[in-house]
């Protein structure tokens, strides 16, 4: 259990880290503009808020063909292009891809490496990445492949698994990854598994986002899950928040504003739908204003009063796509927290 | 034509008015006295035995990075060789009126970090002329002179070829990363070969295109197609944007939409003397850098004014004055990468006309040749005078012709050369003016540091790669406009970020 003391300094830090510029605000929601474009390799999947203000980024997999080591951006949070770090230590004759899933309480990022199914650190004062862990190759499923990350209770790691139907525990101090959650739900349909994860202390309970289903009767269709969390930190039960109206809609990665509202990014649909607690759809947007239209948004993380949004172009492969969006949402984040003991090794 | 719009006052403050009045126009003020009004700035006298970062070059980069890091309450000691700062970027008051530059001057679209930086000085800017025809001279009796407009002349026996291996060179160069060059899947490819290579290998022209090319290379590296690495060329174009805009060959050589859009208003070296102030005696000018060295998890800087010890040390000088610092503890490959670098070779020389006449005859004052002292021409008015100024950029093998000329054999060279494209009344000016790059003990040329063949895909990961407790800014080290103002605030800025979240 974390103490209240600690809760309250980590989210002080963390909402001030999230105020936005004051131009901000002079957007409507829903209205969407060029944040920065990914250089090669291209392909971002997921964009990261850090408490230090800057945001980062990875590049993932060419669907045709990985031809460079991923790499890892580091931007200003207007968008300025900072540095980058090459991802050390990648299989090389295999697809790979990094995201920037979190960082931990001691400001290293948590990386999410494709090729050997990684969680890696790096410290961005030093450069140094460090191995964390390997997701092991369940029996009868097909391959790791770390999606999504949050930190949750006991200060957890907790990492989606795009290949295969679990939740993996990490430890907080860091260790061996264990299946903590394993369901027929997040089974996917030709590779397109379990995606977003977060945790919501509020609510004690993990939103978890199924790109596709492998139930005959809703066949593809996408999911929004309510993981409940026992007292005794075990998983509880799965529920549906929110179920997607299109076969291919494909829902990915997502953020929660301090109302509860989430924003959910459709990675198939091209859009970005705004939901209430509840899962009702309160809008659609597309990425109105642009000069890059969505082409296979992949998440929705909070930045003040805007989602930053990777622009995978993930099945077109369009080099000039490969963007973070900044949308305007009119609402903020809801904190994130990252426990103290939340350091891993 | 241009007209001062400054009020009578501003043109007569004195030095100490110039100072009270902050940010006021200054395009009348010769850099003589822009520079002591830096009085702030030390130029004798003790350093202080320790603070939290010494800046190494009082140039835009180090000036941007201590501001910085002196804004986050910091302690910062800028320590400069020179007597003045600007490093690259230097204003010159002509005798007959006005405010001109020797050195880095122009700013376009997508340079919006140096465009911010003079904003918050409150340092204005004006377009460049550009109402009228360019001109073009071949050295082909059958074309002669031509006036057009764009981006490539009307030469039919190198029109079509030079398109489209701008298009393959734009094409090429969207793949290049701006921050990682080295680790495209063709760097080592690339960098073998020359630009002038590719361009005998990829055009049916290749001399005439060539040839042209060189209207770019020289003014804008110093240099010529047969002395740059193609890898480094394709980043230097990819560089030519930012980060929602893909960098391209037009947005780096146009001046409409381009990179010679605009300058500003009283000198481009008004951002350093304005950030100089704002540090005042946080800059050491006459304070040349003999030796870093780490000793008891201190930097120690040791300067011909003193040493001082530091928990960070930013090196912002350019990459060959690197060289000559003892830096023990320096990777060897950077080591390496320096010493494979090659400073530019490039003079400004600068004719004044008691009016543009150019323009009157319907002409932007823009220019290229194919030969002689003047490859490429620019109306170089100012504001605060209605005066005409033509700029040649003297580059590359056109500097080696004319660098080692009389001054008087070159003045006659590069005036035939303006009479060329604008007429003869290009030979009358009212003044003269020309600065060698080369001959600054500081720079050692200029515009920027050049990659050869064979260096970029090898050693060019260390061009920002930090050491102990050492790193590094200054233009070469940015990502996008490397080589211009902008690249040299964002490197700054980078450095800054990089030594205050270790202090």
């Amino acid at each position: 259990m974390i103490r209240r003391t600690t809760l309250l300094v980590l989210l002080a830090v963390l909402v001030a880290a999230g105020l936005a510029p004051a131009h901000a605000a002079e957007r409507a929601p829903g209205t969407a503009r060029v944040f920065a474009k990914v250089q090669s390799p291209g392909f971002p999947a997921y964009v990261h808020v850090h408490t230090n203000g800057r945001v980062y980024a990875g590049t993932y997999t060419n669907p045709a063909g990985d031809s460079m080591r991923s790499r890892v951006f580091e931007y200003t949070s207007g968008g300025t292009l900072l540095r980058s770090w090459t991802v050390p230590g990648q299989d090389l004759t295999e697809p790979r891809g990094v995201q920037v899933a979190a960082s931990d309480a001691r400001g290293r990022l948590v990386l999410l490496e494709k090729s050997r199914a990684r969680v890696l650190t790096l410290d961005v004062r030093t450069g140094r990445f460090q191995a964390q862990a390997t997701l092991p190759d369940l029996p009868g499923g097909g391959h790791p492949i770390p999606n999504y990350a949050t930190w949750g209770p006991g200060g957890a790691l907790f990492v989606s698994d795009y290949g295969q139907a679990v939740i993996w525990r990490i430890p907080a101090a860091g260790g061996t990854p264990r299946a903590w959650f394993t369901s027929k739900k997040l089974e996917g349909v030709a590779g397109f598994g379990t995606t977003g994860l977060v945790f919501e202390p509020a609510t004690r309970s993990f939103l978890v986002s199924q790109q596709t289903s492998g139930d005959p009767l809703e066949l593809f269709r996408g999911h929004l899950y309510r993981l409940r969390v026992r007292a005794d930190g075990a998983p509880g039960a799965l529920s549906t928040v929110w179920t997607a109206g299109g076969a291919l809609d494909l829902p990915d990665g997502f953020g929660i504003a301090r109302s509860g509202n989430i924003y959910l990014a459709l990675l198939g649909a091209n859009k970005l739908v705004k939901l209430s607690p509840t899962g009702k759809v309160l809008a659609r947007w597309s990425a109105t204003g642009s000069a890059v239209p969505f082409d296979s948004p992949s998440n929705a993380t909070f930045l003040g009063t805007r989602v930053l949004v990777a622009n995978q172009s993930a099945i077109l492969g369009d080099a000039s796509h490969h963007a973070i969006l900044d949308v305007e949402v009119g609402e903020r984040g809801a904190p994130v927290v990252v426990p103290r003991v939340s350091v891993l090794r | 034509m241009f007209s001062s719009g400054l009020p009578a006052d501003a043109l007569t403050l004195g030095r100490r008015g110039l100072i009270a009045g902050g940010a006021v126009a200054l395009g009348a003020v010769a850099t003589d006295a822009l520079e002591a009004e830096v009085d702030a700035a030390t130029l004798s006298g003790a350093l202080p035995r320790r603070v939290d970062v010494v800046v190494v070059g009082a140039g835009i980069a180090g000036l941007v990075a201590a501001d910085r890091i002196a804004r986050r309450g910091r302690s910062v000691l800028v320590v400069e060789a020179r007597d003045r700062v600007g490093g690259r970027v230097l204003n010159h008051g002509l005798r007959t009126g006005g405010t001109i530059e020797a050195g880095g001057a122009f700013i376009g679209p997508t340079q919006n970090h140096i465009k911010a930086l003079a904003d918050e000085l409150g340092i204005g800017t004006f377009k460049e002329y550009v109402e009228g025809n360019n001109v073009y001279v071949s050295s082909n009796p059958l074309l002669g002179r031509q006036e057009f407009k764009g981006t490539v002349p009307p030469d039919p026996t190198i029109l079509l070829d030079a398109a489209l291996a701008l298009m393959r060179l734009n094409d090429m160069a969207a793949e290049v990363p701006v921050d990682a060059p080295w680790a495209h899947p063709k760097a080592a490819q690339w960098d073998a070969i020359t630009l002038d290579a590719w361009i005998r290998s990829n055009t049916l022209n290749s001399k005439g295109v060539d040839n042209l090319i060189k209207s770019w290379t020289q003014p804008g590296f110093g240099a010529d197609p047969d002395q740059l690495s193609l890898l480094f060329v394709l980043h230097y174009i990819a560089c030519s944007g930012n980060e929602t805009h893909v960098g391209t060959f037009e947005r780096n050589s146009d001046t409409v939409g381009g990179a010679q859009e605009s300058r500003f208003v009283g000198g481009s070296q008004r951002v350093p003397l304005a950030l100089a102030r704002r540090l005042g005696d946080r800059v050491a000018l006459s304070a040349a850098v003999t030796r870093i060295e780490h000793v008891d998890g201190r930097a120690v800087v040791h300067t011909t004014r003193g040493r001082v010890a530091a928990r960070r040390v930013v090196v912002a000088a350019p990459p060959k004055q690197v060289l000559d610092m003892a830096l023990p503890g320096m990777p060897a490959g950077r080591r390496t990468l320096l010493s494979k670098l090659q400073m530019g070779r490039l003079m400004k020389c600068d004719a004044v006309y008691e009016t543009p006449f150019w323009r009157a005859d319907g002409l932007t004052g823009f220019g290229l040749a194919d030969s002689g002292a003047v490859r490429v021409a620019f109306d170089n008015g100012v504001r605060n005078t209605d005066h005409g100024i033509l700029l040649a950029f003297v580059g590359g093998s056109t500097w080696r012709q004319y660098g080692s000329l009389s001054r008087a054999e070159r003045r006659t060279a590069v005036l035939q050369g303006f009479a060329r494209m604008f007429g003869d009344k290009a030979l009358k000016p009212i003044e003269y003016t020309e600065h060698d790059w080369t001959h600054e003990r500081w720079t050692r040329g200029g515009p920027v540091a050049i990659y050869p063949p064979n260096v970029m895909a090898t050693y060019g990961q260390h061009i920002h790669r930090p050491y102990g407790r050492v790193h590094w800014a200054g233009t070469e080290t940015s990502t996008y406009w490397t080589g211009y103002m902008d690249g040299a605030v964002r490197s700054g800025k980078r450095a800054a970020v990089e030594v205050l979240e270790k202090l």
